[in-house]
């Protein structure tokens, strides 16, 4: 403790010996900090947009399905409507939003040509809750009811199929006895949305659509949403009890490359962080390397007067914590203030085509993570501090007589 | 009186085989407590050599030092350290001040590597620099004190935890005549008021008319040892 009493002071006052290396040291350090903090403040609110922007579509955050639908969704695997046990777990209040689905791999076809869709029976009302899509209706209306037999359809899609609102389009789904039923559908609506869905998917009430393939009740799938994505995993456990034989799956597992998206968010900005650090780390040894050698006199003077080389090495490593220290202060501070500044959303829409395929929203909200502000931090205090010790320990090498011979 | 430096056959050799320089050549020294000694001779004659050996900054090739009954022979780098800080006061030649600390603060600096008393080390400070005459200029940076002004402050801080023996190097070569001609009384002073012992190595004739001992060298050994 007094050795820190009589070390700190003059550390502190040694970082302003050359204010405006200090500053430079300063700057690359804070600057490194707060491009972290942001970039991912920014990766954060950016995965957040697009997988609440995806989930929304049609996803939601987990699904209910047979058995082997996933793997081959077509009409031999569906399953019966829920339960009275799943309608139950459905409703409890760790549940926003569930809605039935019959999803099935269908073609459309028009006068001018034939694609391959999938082709989704549903009950609006559910839908308006947990979908973006009835929101979506850029033409014509979205669907009236679970008993509605039109056809709402994708913008690009209706290029494609070179069809319009108030045309029919002929729909084809494998029926429940094998054989392809078709049956044409007026065109009612027409949603915007990215284009990969708006090629894949057309709605049209559940209940025509059980008709059509004559499969009675039976469903494909039941979506729910979650008021909390950190509440999904006890939601999957209770569902998978109340409905055992089903496949109960949360949204990473159900899109891959959503999950994968997810998962490596957290990586780029490790990796950005890696890269700062190099930076950092370079600008750190300059800095102390090129005051050791420009005090190897007073070093050399200090261990004259009775200083221990350890002091010596305390010396310089105390500088490096104080400098970096004040570096990661502000770093924080600049990475704060950015995301405060930013706090009402930064507005993407003008780039809305070119990010489509991130499938992010218009607008990211930054949040400041609290645990950001603790881990980077102290990483970038520490690994500054490690690279710091090498001048310190050169410093503590200096021999006395050699330091004083070179200045006289 | 009883010696305070003993010297016994130092030899110093830097480098090796063709290369090696013989800086001292068997030096048998004994420095006598009160001494105000000055060591004088030409340029590599082995002065600075000799005072680094002798204040424990350097090891001889040969020989041994004792300084106040201590073999130097067999100290870590610690211990010489702490040698260092208890019996040898050190005032150099040039940049002697740590620059951001005030005068006070150079002074006290050895008080608190001795781990003297806040309260007891300011008193102690202030009265050392009082006696070299810089009375109300204790916060005075470095920079803001003249040559002569910091050279005064090398000595107060020397003298603060009263060593067994000040060792000087050339302290007064970027000096002016006035400012030696002060210093040099005020070592002397320090030397008769106190019995500080003093051991000066220069080659600056204002300061040997001083001393009440001069050591003459030249190609590392002493060529001459006359006291007056």
């Amino acid at each position: 403790m007094e050795t820190l009493k009589l070390l700190a002071p003059l550390a502190w006052r040694n970082l302003w010996r050359n204010p405006r290396r200090t500053i430079i040291t300063l700057f690359v350090v804070s600057v490194g900090l707060w491009s972290i903090l942001a970039v991912a403040s920014f990766i954060s609110a950016w995965a957040q947009s697009s997988r609440d922007a995806t989930l929304r579509l049609l996803i939601a955050q987990g699904q209910i399905h047979a058995e082997g639908y996933m793997d081959d969704p077509n009409i031999s695997n569906l399953m019966p409507p829920p339960n009275e046990a799943l309608i139950a777990a459905l409703n409890s209040p760790d549940i926003s939003n569930w809605a039935v689905r019959l999803e099935l791999p269908g073609v459309v076809q028009s006068e001018y040509k034939t694609l391959p869709i999938s082709l989704t029976g549903v009950d609006p009302e559910a839908e308006r809750r947990i979908s973006s899509i009835p929101s979506k209706i850029v033409e014509g209306r979205y669907l009236n009811g679970v008993e509605d037999d039109s056809a709402v359809i994708g913008l690009n899609l209706a290029k494609r199929l070179k069809t319009a609102l108030g045309r029919r389009i002929i729909l084809m789904v494998t029926a429940e006895d094998g054989w392809l039923e078709e049956r044409s559908f007026d065109v009612v609506g027409i949603y915007d949305a990215d284009t990969a869905f708006e090629d894949t998917y057309i709605f049209t009430g559940r209940s025509p659509m059980q008709e059509m393939v004559g499969v009675g009740d039976k469903i494909a799938e039941i979506a729910f949403e979650v008021p909390e994505d950190a509440a999904l995993a006890g939601v999957i456990e209770r569902l998978r009890a109340a409905a055992p034989g089903l496949d109960v799956r949360e949204w990473r597992k159900i899109s891959l490359i959503m999950g994968a998206m997810d998962a490596t968010m957290g990586g780029v900005v490790f990796i950005w962080m890696a890269v700062m650090m190099v930076m950092i780390s370079i600008g750190v040894i300059n800095t102390q390397l090129m005051a050791v050698f420009e005090r190897t006199h007073e070093f050399g003077l200090l261990r004259a007067l009775g200083f221990k080389s350890r002091h010596v090495l305390w010396l310089v490593t105390l500088e490096s914590i104080l400098l970096i220290g004040l570096g990661v202060l502000l770093g924080m501070l600049a990475g704060a203030a950015t995301v405060w500044g930013l706090s009402d959303g930064i507005d993407l829409s003008a780039f809305g085509q070119a990010l489509e395929a991130f499938k992010a929203g218009d607008t990211l909200y930054l949040e400041v993570n609290a645990s950001d502000y603790i881990i980077f931090p102290l990483a970038i205090w520490a690994l500054g501090v490690l690279v710091a010790l090498w001048p310190a320990y050169r410093a503590q090498k200096i021999s006395p007589v050699e330091a004083m011979r070179q200045a006289t | 009186m009883k010696p305070i430096v003993s010297c016994k056959g130092i030899t110093k050799i830097f480098g090796k085989g063709d290369l090696a320089v013989h800086a001292l050549r068997g030096i048998d020294l004994e420095i006598m407590e009160g001494d105000f000694a000055t060591l004088a001779g030409p340029s590599g004659s082995g002065k600075t050599t000799l005072l680094n050996t002798v204040g424990a900054l350097d090891h001889p090739t040969a020989g041994e030092v004792i300084v106040d009954g201590q073999n130097l022979n067999g100290l870590n780098k610690s211990e010489l350290s702490d040698l260092r800080l208890n019996k040898i006061g050190f005032i150099f030649q040039a940049y002697n001040l740590v620059p951001v600390l005030s005068a006070r603060e150079n002074v006290e600096f050895v008080l608190r590597l001795l781990r003297v008393e806040p309260s007891e080390r300011r008193r102690r400070a202030d009265e050392a620099l009082a006696e070299v005459g810089l009375q109300g200029m204790e916060a005075r940076r470095p920079s803001a004190l003249s040559g002569g002004q910091q050279q005064r402050v090398a000595i107060a801080r020397a003298l603060v935890a009263r060593p067994g023996i000040v060792l000087a190097d050339e302290p007064t070569a970027n000096l002016d005549s006035t400012t030696t001609k002060e210093l040099v009384d005020l070592m002397y002073r320090l030397n008769q008021e106190s019995g500080i012992t003093f051991l000066i190595g220069t080659h600056d004739p204002r300061v040997m008319e001083h001393s009440k001992r001069h050591i003459e060298m030249t190609d590392g050994q002493i060529e001459s040892d006359t006291r007056g």
